[in-house]
């Protein structure tokens, strides 16, 4: 009984983890206005938290640099499974303007599985509750298939 | 005792909330936003200048040959877009719109790519008396031309100072300026027709 009621509810609350690979800080603003009053995440049950032992979704804004790859991977490594990777914006899903360049090491999608891609420079808040609440629905298949 | 605050707080609990309640009320993009990119094909004269001008390397122009002309065939990545709207302003036909729509989320990146082709059928190739028409303006280079019928730029060589600006703004390659020996020519099966020479003349002296 207990771990149906801890399924339940954990499959309304997903927790966010966020890693900036390299952002110029865009998408970063953009998932703050999400989870502070103005859209208020929280009211879905998205929070989010400061480790990612605790995450089921990582949030990935930036364009993967070679600085961060290593700690990208290292982070995400330790969400534990079932976890859903979203990105958010442009960048991690192909490099933007930054493609090319010497520093840069993504897309993201070499590296490991992502589940959501949420595009826009920088996606508007209601695309990101989208995105949100598709990485939700994933999480929740991935659960039943466990 | 005094409790100074009471009265805003028993206000603000029966006042609607100033949150934004997204998923349950639609919400709009703001007048101008720039969102999804929509490509109207039948406008597109392959050019090649969106493709020139984006940032991220979003576009990309293929062209197939078949029996009826050449198949083209423009993509942009919107997961490689800075939504900079500077393919839209660099359209000279306005064939690419980016519209308000912003839901933009994806499982897979291939839905993120917006495609659209179109034929182009090759000039119709004019006999003898288009030539002909041709030949007097030549030959009496001191006044002004005519603009041709196909909708493709002429020099007037009278007014024209050879500064090679139409040959570096064309974004087909298609006109070869020679400084020294005065020379203006145009290569008609790389021109499009897309204005951008005339725009950029400084002289005004390309006719279209």
């Amino acid at each position: 009984m207990f771990k149906k009621l801890i399924a339940e509810s954990t499959a309304k609350s997903p927790w966010l983890f966020h890693i900036n690979a390299g952002s110029c800080n865009g998408c970063d603003i953009e998932l703050v206005s999400v989870l502070t009053p103005r859209y208020d995440a929280e009211r879905l049950g998205f929070k989010l938290t400061g480790t990612p032992r605790h995450a089921d979704i990582v949030v990935v804004t930036g364009p993967v640099t070679k600085q961060s790859l290593p700690r990208v991977l290292r982070a995400i490594s330790q969400v534990p499974e079932p976890r859903c990777i979203v990105t958010m914006g442009s960048c991690p899903q192909s490099g933007n303007v930054f493609k090319g360049s010497y520093s840069v090491a993504g897309p993201l999608s070499k590296y490991v599985h992502v589940d959501v891609d949420v595009a826009g420079c920088a996606p508007k808040p209601e695309a990101v509750i989208d995105g949100l609440a598709l990485a939700t629905k994933i999480l929740k298949e991935k659960r039943e298939q466990m | 005792m005094d409790f100074p605050f009471v009265k805003e707080a028993i206000s603000q609990l029966f006042s609607k909330s100033s949150c934004a309640m997204y998923p349950a009320v639609p919400s709009e993009a703001a007048p101008h936003y720039r969102g999804r990119i929509v490509y109207h094909p039948d406008r597109c004269i392959a050019c090649g200048m969106c493709e020139r001008v984006c940032a991220g390397g979003a576009i990309s122009r293929t062209i197939e040959k078949t029996e009826e002309g050449d198949r083209v065939t423009l993509s942009f990545n919107l997961g490689s877009c800075t939504f900079c709207s500077h393919c839209a302003d660099f359209c000279t036909h306005k064939a690419i719109e980016l519209t308000g729509d912003y839901h933009m989320v994806a499982t897979r990146e291939e839905d993120l790519i917006v495609t659209g082709s179109f034929i182009k059928k090759p000039p119709v190739k004019k006999a003898a008396p288009a030539a002909g028409q041709a030949k007097p303006a030549e030959a009496a280079p001191a006044c002004a031309v005519a603009p041709r019928e196909d909708g493709k730029p002429v020099s007037d060589p009278s007014r024209c100072v050879y500064c090679t600006l139409c040959a570096k703004k064309c974004p087909a390659g298609a006109i070869e300026v020679d400084r020294a020996n005065k020379t203006w020519k145009l290569d008609d099966e790389k021109c499009v027709g897309c204005g951008t020479c005339a725009e950029a003349c400084p002289k005004k002296c390309i006719l279209m």
